[in-house]
């Protein structure tokens, strides 16, 4: 599979949604395929919240992207027929314009100074990249969770863009209890002392156990009760490969070794800006209700949801997929079993990808 | 059987209409609507190997399980409501027909007739009727709720459900004179085309 990652620089700025302004940025963006001549072929896949560019193929350390059980030579997006490309969202901390940069004006990292930015923003600003690379439409832009909130936006904001859109596990706005849990995140990372307002670079140090403490709440939130109790029971770790003396269930054992690794590879100001973005997104915003945001949508759309996600539950998908059939859009929806809550959006399984790739290609 | 009720149900589809289909099996009927009769169609299916088929098709599929309701789709303004084949499986059908006609106009139903002359053969024998066209054993069968295309007729009548258009086809899916002179003994499947009065 023909891969090529890139950082690709954007110098007249953007506009946030916020009022605030980048005056320049950059994205990495990876590509998997190739772009036919017609450039008829490119599919825009967004991540989710600690995501990134690299969503397929291996990595130097033989680590697998991100979606790489979907993205692929004869996989459901299929990488022989389509020109795949996903780029670090703007605010992240994987070598796209974030927290962690260098701000040109004062010469330190941004830190605390980096701006809110949005789904919205995310959306320009890949339609930004979209014009650089003179695509003029996305055959399917499709993600899921916060990914899939992308795929949504992509819809309503840029109608003649794109052709196909994929929402999985995801919803037009967030809910209560996301919010309360994602505020829970937030809150482990500011009362960590390492913290300084945002400002931990300029200091020299991380707040890890507070990003270490988000993730691990995190982490309970992307699985389902079900899938945790099969995988881990009650049984207990083994003393030999305990990471910590106070451990006494596999589970703990588990999200303590998950949010540690976590905690080494992401910034907390992306982990509280991704969050926000997440929480602060509703689809029905600026109009009157979602039925009118659907108004001018195009895109053919394919809502899946899973039955074990109690994140996104199916019916915030299906909502969506009444709003866009009182539209008149062609829509569809589907919900799937999903062994792993709400990350199911995240592993094949033959029906999830027959449907997609079937969507794609019809 | 399928191609003869696909040229019926066409037939009483208008044009650029929206249209449902409950139970809408691998989307074919759809297919050929959109083709034919420029729809906008949607699908309702609960086996996900169907829902497949659809999407392959590129007919926009919804899963769900009709029994749970139809209210959802109440909203949306489609002109005709489609349910072939399904309604015996229903677990309440008189709700069922009484919601279609909220959420259309029209209603194009299906169903197979119990009162079948082979159907009686069977009954009078002492078994549960097993024909070609109601293959399965009573407990194997979906089909909670046969009828004869009597019982349908007066149901339709109780609920003041009035039946704009009817046809009766026989064992070979052929329409005949002899099959409408005597449908509730001679016909397996009635096709109605429903209005609310």
């Amino acid at each position: 599979m023909k891969t090529r990652t890139e950082l690709m620089s954007f110098p007249d700025g953007i506009d946030l949604e916020s009022g605030d302004r980048l005056d320049t940025f950059e994205l990495m963006v990876e590509s998997y395929g190739e772009l036919n001549e017609s450039k008829t072929n490119a599919v825009l896949v967004c991540h989710a919240f600690s995501g990134n560019h690299f969503a397929a193929g291996k990595n130097n350390d033989n680590e697998k992207g991100w979606w790489d059980q979907l993205i692929g030579p004869d996989k459901a997006i299929d990488t022989n027929k389509f020109y795949v490309i996903c780029c670090n969202n703007l605010g992240g901390c994987s070598g796209s314009t974030g927290p962690k940069s260098i701000d040109s004006k004062t010469s330190k990292a941004y830190g605390s100074n980096f701006p809110q930015v949005s789904v919205s923003d995310w959306v320009n600003s890949q339609k930004m990249l979209m014009d650089k690379l003179n695509i003029s439409s996305w055959e399917m832009v499709l993600g899921g969770s916060l990914g899939g909130m992308q795929a949504l936006q992509w819809s309503i904001a840029y109608p003649n863009k794109i052709k196909k859109a994929g929402i999985f596990a995801a919803a037009a706005k967030s809910s209560t209890q996301n919010i309360a849990m994602n505020e829970v995140a937030r809150e482990s990372i500011r009362k960590d002392q390492n913290f300084h307002e945002g400002d931990y670079i300029e200091q020299g140090v991380i707040p890890k156990n507070g990003i270490k403490t988000a993730r691990m709440l995190g982490h309970i939130t992307y699985l389902s009760e079900k899938h945790m109790d099969s995988r881990f029971g009650r049984k207990f770790q083994d003393d030999d490969s305990k990471v910590d003396q106070d451990v006494d269930f596999e589970v703990e054992n588990y999200l303590q070794y998950k949010g540690e690794k976590f905690s080494e590879v992401f910034d907390a100001n992306t982990y509280i800006l991704m969050t926000k973005a997440m929480d602060g997104y509703d689809a029905a915003g600026k109009f009157n209700g979602l039925e009118n945001a659907l108004e001018g949508v195009t895109a053919e759309l394919l809502i899946i949801g899973f039955y074990s996600d109690w994140l996104y539950p199916p019916q915030r998908g299906k909502e969506i997929q009444i709003a866009a059939m009182n539209n008149n859009i062609k829509s569809s929806y589907v919900v799937l079993e999903g062994e792993h809550g709400h990350d199911s959006f995240l592993f094949h399984n033959d029906q999830y990808s027959q449907i997609i790739s079937k969507f794609i290609q019809s | 059987m399928a191609k003869k009720l696909t040229k019926i149900i066409t037939a009483w589809v208008p044009k650029d209409s929206k249209v449902i289909d409950f139970g809408c099996g691998d989307g074919s009927l759809l297919k050929e609507l959109m083709k034919t009769k420029k729809i906008l169609g949607y699908g309702v299916e609960i086996n996900n190997k169907k829902i497949e088929e659809c999407i392959a098709k590129g007919v926009p599929v919804i899963k769900q399980d009709i029994d749970k309701g139809l209210h959802e789709f109440e909203s949306s303004n489609f002109d005709v409501s489609i349910m072939a084949r399904s309604i015996q499986c229903l677990k309440d059908p008189s709700l069922a027909l009484n919601r279609m006609l909220k959420l259309s106009k029209r209603c194009v139903v299906t169903l197979p007739n119990l009162g079948y002359w082979k159907c009686r053969i069977n009954l009078a024998s002492g078994k549960m009727p097993v024909t070609p066209e109601l293959p399965s054993s009573w407990y194997e069968t979906e089909n909670i709720h046969l009828c004869t295309i009597e019982d349908f007729e007066s149901l339709c009548k109780k609920e003041r459900i009035k039946i704009k258009d009817k046809v009766f086809l026989d064992s070979r899916g052929k329409q005949s004179t002899l099959v409408s002179m005597s449908p509730n003994l001679l016909a397996t499947e009635g096709v109605y085309l429903l209005e609310k009065e």
